[in-house]
């Protein structure tokens, strides 16, 4: 690299020695660069089966190649599922989730203990993969759309709630002050005081939600939670790769129109 | 009636507010109150109301006690005293009406307030606090969209709409340019007069003080150093509260 | 500020407006309860099961706590506990080193995607592989790729993480690097610097914080990630979840789930503080809205 300082003239005054670099962010860098050598070892990484069985994947990516296309109307009603799915999910978890923001934020929760246990329980909520909640569910109430539902809320809860509760916190305090001195109860200050000004923002986490929840259909079918990703999973499992082509690139389709329509709904907003 | 017997308040970072208070304010008098930027005149006025709590000393509104109301009847007090801000504080993103109701919250069941579903009686006293301050052909406009001027008005029918014994205002006119001062000042002394609400306001410009204040009182470091009408207040009281010369900064209007 | 009003004679003022009609209002309410019913009609629920989250929800949960109240340093309990952490460690592997492959390829994606670095047509062509990538989930790219190439196990588990995060990081470098500053590259370019170098100290040097706090985020997203591949079979916790669900072993599953939970919290923790210290260092900011891109 060229990164010498060109020097024109003579220095009059003694050149300052180059400062040592930060000891924090050499000691990270170094355990950075440990850390993954020893995550890589441990699993056997090695990316030498890339040239040695690249023939494998090839065969499977030439089927992948001639997507049977018919197949995706063919299997209509697990698309509205998986979008009715999405839309049920994404109303209540979204829903439950504003209800939870207000919780979890020391402006609207004026009760100490209830805001560190609702943290606590939303940071516990979010740290199980959506996957572990449509396990959960489908021992519960058995294979079928209601679990992959139940799984999404919960999954929903913890986004939506982490996303407001910061939006929340970052407020114009003015009105609060105003409605405070007013004597307001907590629920009417909440709504007329925070609502309105968190409003815009919440709409947008709203259809990211909503965004995030058509992505997730996949895992959700996989895993027994109904909707196109549970065809996926038929399909894979007898080898129709051409048939999990043209989902796949059907649902891909599909994602592009939902993200086109919350861009517009998004600038619709503000 | 605003009565303070030795009140004293210590913010948690030590810092003294008020030093030991003694005042009586009289039903519908219009107090107001001077002095430099912490001086303890902001303090005062949110102590009257319990948004700053009293460290020590007694503090009477209409014989209720602030110093040691639970949290109910804080509400309870609060819900008769009227405030009013610099930045005005109002809700943007809503209607005039809606922010003028907000006032009203107190006395609004909870589900009611949810849904925004107000009754005829919220949405008259709403209109009669707007047309109080003449701003009543904004009552459907968006808060944003009015001017800094218009958006005070707003706001002092926010706190009429809570049918106040008593009405505080924190700078009100300090975010304003000369003109639009004088008028929302002309507005807080016309509702005094007509309504009889006992006026505490806070100002840092002695001509405004001079010219509206039936009492002024003058305070710095915390503690009440002038107390009289606003004719007694001449230059060399207010250079004493403020414990220096008096500059152009000092009056609103420029000086004749 | 015109003068809108005459104080006085305020009971002689203008009249008052109409209120506005709420039409509008109440027909976006009924489309939103027609759109939230017509989807629990067409979801093909058995709504009526939902009891069984209650009856059946509280006898599992009984012996999922029976499993972590055993003394854990009792077989068979100290194997549960054992074998959770392992594969936990696993998938924290598979994502931590997922997200340096996605991050290093993301890199010159980033480049060639910024408008204010590559020409147009290069832009256009580069946005569109990326959000490619970005609207394939990393299970399809695992299915599809990554398992007949690597077979069962975590390798593949990596790589269609570290292919997936690609889309996500590239997008989000692209736009960290048109929001510098244009000041210093002008410099550079003034004195007659050459483009590579150019590229390395004007442009990378501003955004390099911004772009290593989105990559400690999508490596949090990627453990949460890195657990759904296990269910086909590509390893870490995921996979042991899937077996375990199968066979119904409340117990261990009491324990796995809470293995996941702690070390999750711990990992986030030590992520989010790093991220905290080098974008405050920085003095650059990241949005909620960013965060909830960067996961996308």
């Amino acid at each position: 690299m060229t990164s010498q300082v060109t020097t024109a003239s003579a220095p009059v005054t003694p050149r300052p020695k180059k400062p040592a670099p930060s000891i924090p962010v050499i000691v990270g860098l170094v355990l950075a660069a440990v850390f993954t050598w020893w995550a890589g070892h441990s699993m056997g990484f090695s990316l030498r089966p890339l040239i040695e069985n690249w023939s494998n994947g090839w065969v499977v990516i030439e089927q992948f190649l001639s997507p049977n296309w018919p197949f995706i109307w063919r299997v209509w009603d697990a698309w509205v599922e998986t979008i009715a799915i999405a839309i049920v999910a994404t109303f209540i978890g979204a829903g439950l989730g504003l209800l939870f923001s207000f919780m979890a934020s020391r402006v609207t929760n004026r009760s100490g203990w209830l805001y560190r246990a609702t943290r606590w329980f939303l940071s516990v909520l979010r740290s199980l993969p959506d996957i572990a909640y449509v396990l959960i569910f489908v021992a519960l109430v058995g294979v079928g759309s209601l679990a992959g539902i139940l799984a999404l809320i919960l999954f929903n809860i913890g986004i939506a709630a982490k996303l407001t509760s910061e939006t929340i916190d970052a407020i114009d305090r003015g009105p609060l002050e105003a409605v405070d001195a007013a004597g307001s109860g907590t629920w009417s200050r909440a709504r007329w005081a925070v609502l309105p000004q968190i409003l815009p923002n919440y709409l947008s986490y709203f259809l990211y939600v909503f965004e995030l929840n058509i992505r997730s259909s996949v895992v959700i079918g996989i895993a027994g939670g109904g909707g196109i990703g549970q065809v996926i999973n038929v399909q894979f499992s007898r080898f129709a790769y051409e048939n999990v082509s043209a989902i796949v690139v059907a649902l891909f389709v599909v994602v592009l129109l939902i993200d086109q329509l919350s861009q517009y709904l998004r600038r619709r907003f503000v | 009636m605003i009565e303070l017997k030795d009140v004293t308040v210590r913010y948690p970072n030590g810092v003294v507010g008020l030093d030991g208070v003694n005042l009586t304010i009289p039903d519908g008098e219009f107090v107001v109150v001077v002095g430099l930027s912490g001086a303890g005149k902001s303090t005062l006025i949110r102590t009257i109301n319990g948004l700053v709590p009293v460290t020590s000393g007694s503090l009477l509104v209409d014989g209720m006690d602030v110093a040691s109301a639970s949290k109910k009847e804080m509400r309870a007090i609060r819900s008769k005293i009227g405030m009013i801000f610099q930045s005005f504080n109002l809700v943007k993103r809503t209607s005039v009406m809606n922010n003028v109701i907000m006032g009203q919250l107190h006395d609004i069941p909870s589900w009611r307030a949810m849904l925004g579903a107000w009754s005829k009686e919220e949405k008259e006293k709403g209109y009669q606090a707007l047309e109080r301050v003449g701003i009543v052909e904004k009552t459907w406009t968006r808060a944003s969209e009015l001017s800094g001027g218009q958006q005070q008005r707003v706001a002092i029918a926010r706190a009429l709409a809570q049918d106040p014994s008593v009405m505080l205002a924190d700078e009100p006119v300090a975010s304003l340019d000369p003109p639009t001062a004088q008028m929302v000042m002309k507005d807080l002394q016309r509702i005094n007069r007509e309504l009889n609400i006992t006026t505490l306001v806070n100002l840092h410009f002695l001509d405004l003080a001079r010219q509206f204040g039936d009492r002024v009182i003058g305070m710095r470091a915390g503690q009440v150093v002038f107390d009289g009408t606003g004719a007694e207040a001449d230059d060399a009281v207010f250079e004493k509260i403020y414990g220096r010369s008096l500059t152009a900064d000092d009056t609103l209007a420029e000086p004749a | 500020m015109s003068a809108v009003t005459k104080p006085a004679a305020a009971s002689a003022a203008p009249t008052r407006p109409a209120e506005p009609s709420k039409a509008k209002a109440t027909l976006t309410w009924i489309a939103l309860v027609v759109i939230f019913g017509g989807a629990a009609w067409l979801s093909n629920a058995k709504w009526s099961e939902i009891t069984d989250v209650f009856t059946e929800g509280w006898r599992y949960l009984g012996l999922m706590g029976e499993g972590l109240f055993q003394n854990p340093f009792t077989e068979p309990w100290s194997g549960y506990w054992t074998l959770a952490f392992e594969r936990m460690m696993e998938s924290v592997y598979m994502a931590w080193v997922g997200t340096m492959i996605g991050a290093v390829i993301s890199i010159p994606f980033g480049f060639l995607a910024a408008r204010n670095v590559a020409r147009p047509v290069t832009v256009q062509i580069t946005r569109a592989f990326l959000n490619l990538i970005r609207a394939i989930p990393e299970l399809v790219f695992a299915i599809i790729i990554m398992l007949p190439v690597f077979g069962f196990g975590p390798v593949a588990g990596t790589v269609a993480l570290g292919v997936g995060a690609v889309g996500t990081l590239g997008k989000l470098t692209a736009e960290a690097l048109e929001g510098i500053d244009p000041g210093p590259v002008e410099a550079a370019r003034a004195s007659g610097a050459k483009g590579l170098p150019v590229l390395r100290w004007a442009y990378w040097s501003q955004v390099l914080p911004e772009v290593v706090a989105f990559w400690l985020y999508r490596f949090e997203v990627n453990i949460r990630a890195s657990a759904v591949l296990g269910i086909i079979g590509a390893g870490g916790v995921g996979q042991l979840l899937g077996q375990l669900f199968g066979q119904r072993e409340w117990e261990q599953i009491g324990i796995t789930l809470a293995v996941v939970i702690v070390v999750t919290l711990i990992v986030d923790a030590i992520s989010g503080a790093i991220r905290h210290r080098i974008i405050a260092g920085s003095g650059q900011h990241v949005s909620s809205k960013e965060k909830a891109e960067a996961s996308l």
